[in-house]
């Protein structure tokens, strides 16, 4: 298991390396370089070439690369040219909220795809089975904003049941550890903060586990189908064992290969998901941060959000095949 | 009475029939071997007397697009790997789930008319089986000592240690060597005889009164299939184990059995004691079954005698043997009505049998 791990991270260090070279190259060619974002239009040419000589851009590219990669290494993803506030900051104060709303959704969408997809393939055929997929295929088919603001109008403008945006309600006070303010207030003992953040929580975290739920929903309906024919599943039937026995350890830990890999790779896209939701519920993550980014060609900006998130896809898929050499002994390099 | 007595089984999937009425006894201590070919219906019979078959819900299940029951049994003969082999072939975990009737009476009580909880209890201890593909039939990610103390902890009430040493002995006693280190390897890491014996190994886990082994030795190498036979026969004859051997080989029959039950198309055509059964075989379908294999006492050159066709995927006999179409002795009282299974010790389900005598 240590070899495999070792080699997962050789892999994962070339990947990088990789998205480091083909990052670097896109913004090299990218029309409209930085010097005439930071410019007035009537500035002249020496003025831009002495700009240019001041960021290190008319250096040989390879030079520009060697600085760019060790910059990268140190975290100094430069300052944004917008706020002029160090890029890292800004992304480190909001990711967290990002990451914890990513994780309330996909922890609602594993906990109701799980049990939804294998009640389906378990009551294949009838009434329970068609709506669990049809209402999967609805899952799908609603676009999040539009989902999001229709809880929105409905659970907290209507009925008032939940807050409207934000994070916590105005004016509270709170000790900030990791920034994922449910787990901050559960390990502070501030579980009234946690409650608070949980609430906030819902609503957004509903509306941005639609999709992932519904995949997750087929996914484990199909992978049971095809594990409970398996004669193995027979052989745990011929023992005579458990029914929750033959369906915890020989149909479900078969059943989880596919599923894994599904949950890695939506956890990772669930961040785009999240650009839209946070708007709707005006979250604060990095939603708004690369939107305001985007549209104001701030590539240094930019370039340390696909940076951080690119390391979020490694890392996550790292972790999946990990998931897979626990979940399956075959994947396990040979001793 | 013997210890597993089956009358009279019958196994539908929706509309079409797989076992027609099979009957045949298994006495305590002694090998019966369940021979034919595919599709006839011998692996279903073996499920449900396990209870292992997908529950029918009485109404019609969905009909396979190649098994149209209207089919005639002549066309049938050419496109043959149609519904009730390749049923028979997924182990009966068919779609539709099957209609099981007749009686299974295993020690005094009807297993077919078990609740499935009661049946739970019965399996795996007083009844095992030991399937076809050692591979497959073992979970490929749970270590295989696991897979053998489940079994013992469920009816032995065994657990953590005990079970672990009981499982080491279990290995052993099935000729695995070293089975302290086995007990935490996966089934990928064994060859296929070794996973054949940890199969074994879980079925004999409970000392169970009655065995059934579905083409144990199928999947294997020739000289693994004798090891394999051998230690199923030893086990049978030490513990007094009584075992049922589906097969189509039989040359595994003559090496194994004590009494012999030929199925073709979803009935018994002839059931005999082994020796009697080589010695004077008398339905037509056995005698076709002994012609094509080849014999070391006839010439070299001398052709194998094949039957013609194949088995039928609509079962037939209301009308007429269904072996008639393929029957080289056929003549008008065959597709006159039912054959009826005639004799005692050596019986036989043929109209013709004085003539073929």
């Amino acid at each position: 298991m240590l070899r495999y791990t070792v080699k997962r991270l050789l892999q994962l260090s070339v990947a990088l390396l990789g998205l480091s070279l083909l990052l670097f190259a896109w913004f090299k060619a990218l029309p409209g370089g930085p010097e005439n974002r930071l410019l007035p239009e009537n500035a002249t040419d020496r003025q831009r070439e002495a700009l240019r000589a001041a960021l290190g851009l008319d250096e040989p590219v390879w030079t520009q690369y060697g600085e760019f990669l060790g910059r990268i290494v140190r975290l100094d993803f430069g300052s944004s040219l917008s706020s002029g506030r160090p890029i890292a900051t800004e992304l480190a104060e909001r990711l967290p909220a990002t990451v914890e709303l990513s994780l309330a959704a996909m922890l609602i969408a594993v906990g109701l795809g799980i049990p939804l997809g294998y009640l389906a393939a378990k009551r294949r055929g009838t009434w329970i089975d068609f709506g669990t997929v049809s209402g999967s295929l609805l899952g799908t088919c609603i676009p999040i904003f539009f989902l999001a603001a229709m809880l929105k109008v409905v659970f907290a403008q209507e009925l008032g049941w939940l807050p409207t945006t934000f994070r916590l309600t105005a004016g509270a006070d709170f000790t900030e550890v990791t920034g994922l303010r449910v787990f901050d207030g559960i390990i502070t003992g501030e579980f009234d903060i946690a409650w608070d953040a949980v609430k906030h929580l819902i609503l957004p975290a509903i509306a941005l586990s639609s999709i992932p739920l519904a995949v997750i929903v087929r996914i484990t309906r199909a992978s049971v189908l095809d594990v409970v024919g398996e004669d193995y599943v027979r052989t745990a039937d011929a023992k005579g064992l458990k029914p929750s026995t033959v369906r915890g350890r020989h149909v479900m830990r078969n059943a989880m290969l596919p599923i894994a890999t599904i949950i890695g790779l939506l956890l990772g896209s669930l961040f785009a998901g999240a650009v839209l939701t946070e708007s709707v519920f005006a979250f604060g993550g990095i939603g708004s941060f690369v939107y305001q980014a985007t549209t104001e060609r701030d590539y240094p900006a930019l370039m340390g959000f696909i940076l951080v998130i690119a390391v979020f896809y490694v890392v996550i898929n790292l972790l999946v095949d990990l998931s897979y050499g626990l979940l399956d002994p075959r994947v396990r390099v040979r001793k | 009475m013997a210890l597993l007595e089956v009358e009279d089984l019958r196994v539908a999937f929706g509309a079409s029939t797989a076992v027609d009425g099979v009957s045949f006894s298994v006495p305590e201590g002694k090998v019966v071997g369940l021979v034919g070919e595919s599709g006839c219906g011998k692996s279903v019979t073996s499920l449900a007397i396990m209870g292992l078959l997908p529950k029918g819900r009485g109404r019609k299940a969905r009909q396979p697009v190649l098994a149209a029951a209207s089919e005639p049994v002549g066309s049938g003969l050419k496109a043959t790997a149609a519904a009730p082999q390749s049923i028979a072939a997924s182990g009966g975990r068919s779609r539709g789930g099957a209609d099981v009737n007749g009686r299974a009476v295993f020690d005094g009580t009807d297993l077919l008319s078990l609740a499935p909880a009661a049946m739970r209890r019965r399996r795996g201890k007083d009844l095992a089986m030991v399937f076809q593909d050692p591979l497959s039939s073992l979970n490929p990610v749970v270590p295989i000592g696991r897979q053998i103390t489940e079994v013992l902890e469920r009816h032995r009430g065994l657990k953590g240690d005990k079970a672990s040493k009981e499982a080491a002995n279990l290995l052993d006693r099935v000729g695995i060597p070293d089975p302290t280190r086995r007990l935490k390897e996966y089934p990928h890491q064994l060859s296929g005889g070794m996973r054949q014996r940890v199969l074994i190994a879980i079925a004999v886990a409970c000392a169970p009164r009655l065995l059934i082994a579905d083409e144990p030795t199928t999947a294997l190498d020739v000289t693994i299939q004798a090891q394999i036979l051998e230690l199923l026969k030893d086990l049978v004859e030490t513990e007094g184990t009584a075992l049922l051997m589906i097969t189509h080989d039989l040359g595994v029959v003559a090496g194994i059995c004590d009494e012999v039950n030929v199925l073709y198309s979803g009935r018994v055509v002839e059931s005999a004691p082994v020796r009697e059964l080589f010695a004077r075989p008398t339905h037509p379908y056995t005698i076709g079954l002994l012609g094509s294999i080849p014999r070391l006492d006839l010439p070299i050159h001398e052709p194998l005698t094949p039957i013609r066709g194949s088995i039928a995927d609509v079962i037939r006999w209301h009308d007429g043997c269904a072996f008639a179409p393929r029957c080289d002795r056929v003549a008008a009282p065959c597709v006159e009505g039912e054959p009826a299974l005639v004799g005692a010790v050596h019986a036989h389900r043929c109209v013709m049998a004085e003539e073929v005598a």
